[in-house]
């Protein structure tokens, strides 16, 4: 396709769906089809007043460690987490238009940005002499806090087909010396002196690969979030804080301990993919451990311990259709994903997607992701869903993670 | 670059005893109008309207307005009577950096305890005065028939 083709594009998909913002059909393609980073673009970053790449726990789609933004921010609040893109493959370019970073498709500039702000907290040394952003980042509204990086289902060569996260690891503690697991103390430290920044934060988010040790599978994975949640705690006035992990899909009595033991609101575990048999083909590790069926109960039970409106599972959007097992059409992938976040909704668990990032070093990598429309569609599905069955979803909205389409509609949820 | 204002909008917006408020449009056509305390200009010309509440229906509706390029109105009444419409379109929602920390802190400054959501900056379109006095020289000069005859008796 040409590259006016591209921008055409564009907006044939804004003309299809005129009730889908234009804004939001363009960060979604963005994410799609990633960003080259012109020399201009960089030459205004500015690590004291942005955000620059650096914790991130998956790597980029050209490969390549170096300063780029975190991400950039669209004018209606809407940020677009992409990945660095090599030019040969097409994808968007950030370039620069009266001095403005601005977004380019085919040599047609598209839409202006900003680059995310730094937080205060950045370039500060902890106690112990690491620099602050090397253990917590942080989104427009969100503190990121990774307390243990490896996912131990790669250790029989189960991780999941899509993710990088070993890779990046190895990447991590060569080029950026990232610490593989902080200190709980040092965490807090760190989140103690960010909450210096006036008006900054509206949440605290973990993430961690998955760790199966323990007397029950997952319990030192529990016990990694508790110890460091209970050094949060001591920060707050309040026994619970706006908050969210994402980790493994917990049994009851691990959730009862995990919700109970801190002031963590709301809980996240990934399903990646809403098909049984896609599931155990993209997540070994996970099928091994739990199992597609017992993950989705694990689910909705969750909702009986963190509540309506604060539980929900992500979708790795694209993954489905890849060859040779995925779904033949993009309709047909789309009618089985929606039923059955359909029938999460139903029971309290709302679905999220991210836009499927092929990278060099998984699996998958060299595979291709889905059509503009398909995740525009998949996008008022899910978010049509949280409609129907009244889900809110704030706590994985546009301020807090950033990094679904779907949600980020959900700003006009009128509950 | 937004329109050039007449000096009485700035005069307006400097005095603290005028009345503001931002009417939007609710999903369903129906207006919806607030108070906006805060309400000023900034040094680019643009109007900052401080949003505190995440949730608020005008929060929504702004945001709809910026998505689908409609207008919103700004109304604006001086003690003395002076009136002025602004037809204006939301351009820009701020919800992070240096712009939004400064509002955050002057929000606190002046409520106490209080939150800040958005910063949002609406670019005046459309001015109309209504300001009854000049409104009134100007019906009663160009329509004639709409002035009661007893007030033109001797």
């Amino acid at each position: 396709m040409s590259q006016r083709g591209e921008v055409e594009h564009l907006n044939d998909i804004v003309a299809k769906y005129p009730e889908v913002p234009r804004l939001i059909i363009l960060k979604t393609d963005v994410q799609r089809r990633g960003v080259f980073y012109t020399d201009a673009s960089l030459s205004v970053l500015d690590e004291k007043k942005h955000s620059i790449t650096g914790t991130h726990i998956f790597g980029t789609r050209d490969g390549k460690i170096a300063p780029r933004p975190e991400s950039l921010l669209l004018r209606d609040g809407t940020s677009i987490i992409t990945t660095p893109t090599a030019i040969e493959d097409n994808p968007y370019v950030l370039d620069l238009l009266d001095g403005q970073p601005f977004l380019f498709d085919g040599g047609e500039p598209i839409e202006e940005v900003d680059y995310w702000p730094a937080p205060a907290f950045y370039g500060k040394l902890t106690r112990s002499g690491i620099l602050m952003q090397k253990i917590v980042s942080a989104r427009p509204q969100r503190l990121v806090i990774n307390p243990h990086r490896y996912c131990t289902f790669w250790k029989n060569g189960n991780g999941c087909t899509f993710c990088d996260i070993v890779a990046q690891i190895k990447k991590g503690k060569k080029d950026l010396q990232v610490q593989s697991r902080p200190k709980a103390e040092e965490i807090a430290e760190i989140v103690a002196e960010a909450l210096k920044e006036p008006g900054r934060y509206s949440a605290v988010f973990l993430t961690s690969g998955s760790v199966i040790n323990g007397t029950e599978p997952f319990d030192e994975e529990i016990d990694i979030y508790i110890e460091v949640f209970q050094e949060l705690g001591k920060l707050f006035r309040t026994k619970k804080f706006p908050s969210q992990i994402i980790g493994t899909a917990y049994s009851e009595a691990q959730l009862e301990r995990l919700y109970r033991q801190t002031g963590l609101m709301s809980y996240t575990a990934d399903i990646e993919v809403l098909n049984e048999d896609l599931f155990n083909i993209h997540c070994p590790g996970k099928a091994e451990w739990i199992g597609y069926k017992e993950w989705k109960r694990r689910l909705v039970k969750a909702v009986d311990i963190f509540g309506r409106g604060f539980v929900n599972t992500g979708l790795v959007a694209g993954i489905e259709l890849t060859s040779p097992h995925g779904f033949k059409t993009e309709d047909e992938a789309l009618k089985k994903t929606l039923e059955e976040a359909e029938d999460l909704a139903s029971q309290g668990v709302s679905t999220v997607y991210i836009v499927w990032s092929p990278r060099p070093d998984t699996v998958i990598g060299n595979q291709k992701n889905a059509s503009l429309d398909y995740y525009i569609r998949l996008a008022k599905g899910l978010h049509e869903l949280r409609v129907t069955y009244k889900l809110p979803i704030m706590f994985d909205d546009y301020r807090h993670c950033g990094n679904h389409p779907d949600t980020d509609l959900s700003r006009l949820l009128p509950f | 670059m937004p329109l050039t204002f007449q000096p009485i909008i700035r005069e307006l917006l400097d005095d603290t005893g005028t009345s503001r408020i931002v009417a939007t449009t609710n999903e369903d056509g129906s207006p919806y109008a607030v108070t906006s305390p805060f309400l000023h200009l900034n040094h680019d010309g643009f109007f900052v309207h401080l949003e505190l509440l995440e949730t608020s229906i005008t929060n929504r509706n702004l945001l709809r307005n910026l998505w689908f390029d409609r207008k919103a109105a700004i109304h604006l009444t001086g003690k003395d009577g002076r009136s002025f419409l602004v037809k204006g379109v939301p351009v820009k929602a701020i919800i992070s950096g240096p712009v939004f920390s400064e509002y955050y802190n002057k929000v606190q400054q002046a409520l106490g305890d209080s939150d800040l959501s958005t910063v949002w900056l609406i670019k005046p379109v459309e001015i109309i005065n209504e300001t009854y006095s000049e409104r009134k020289i100007e019906e009663e000069s160009q329509y004639p028939f709409s002035v009661h005859l007893d007030r033109l008796v001797n």
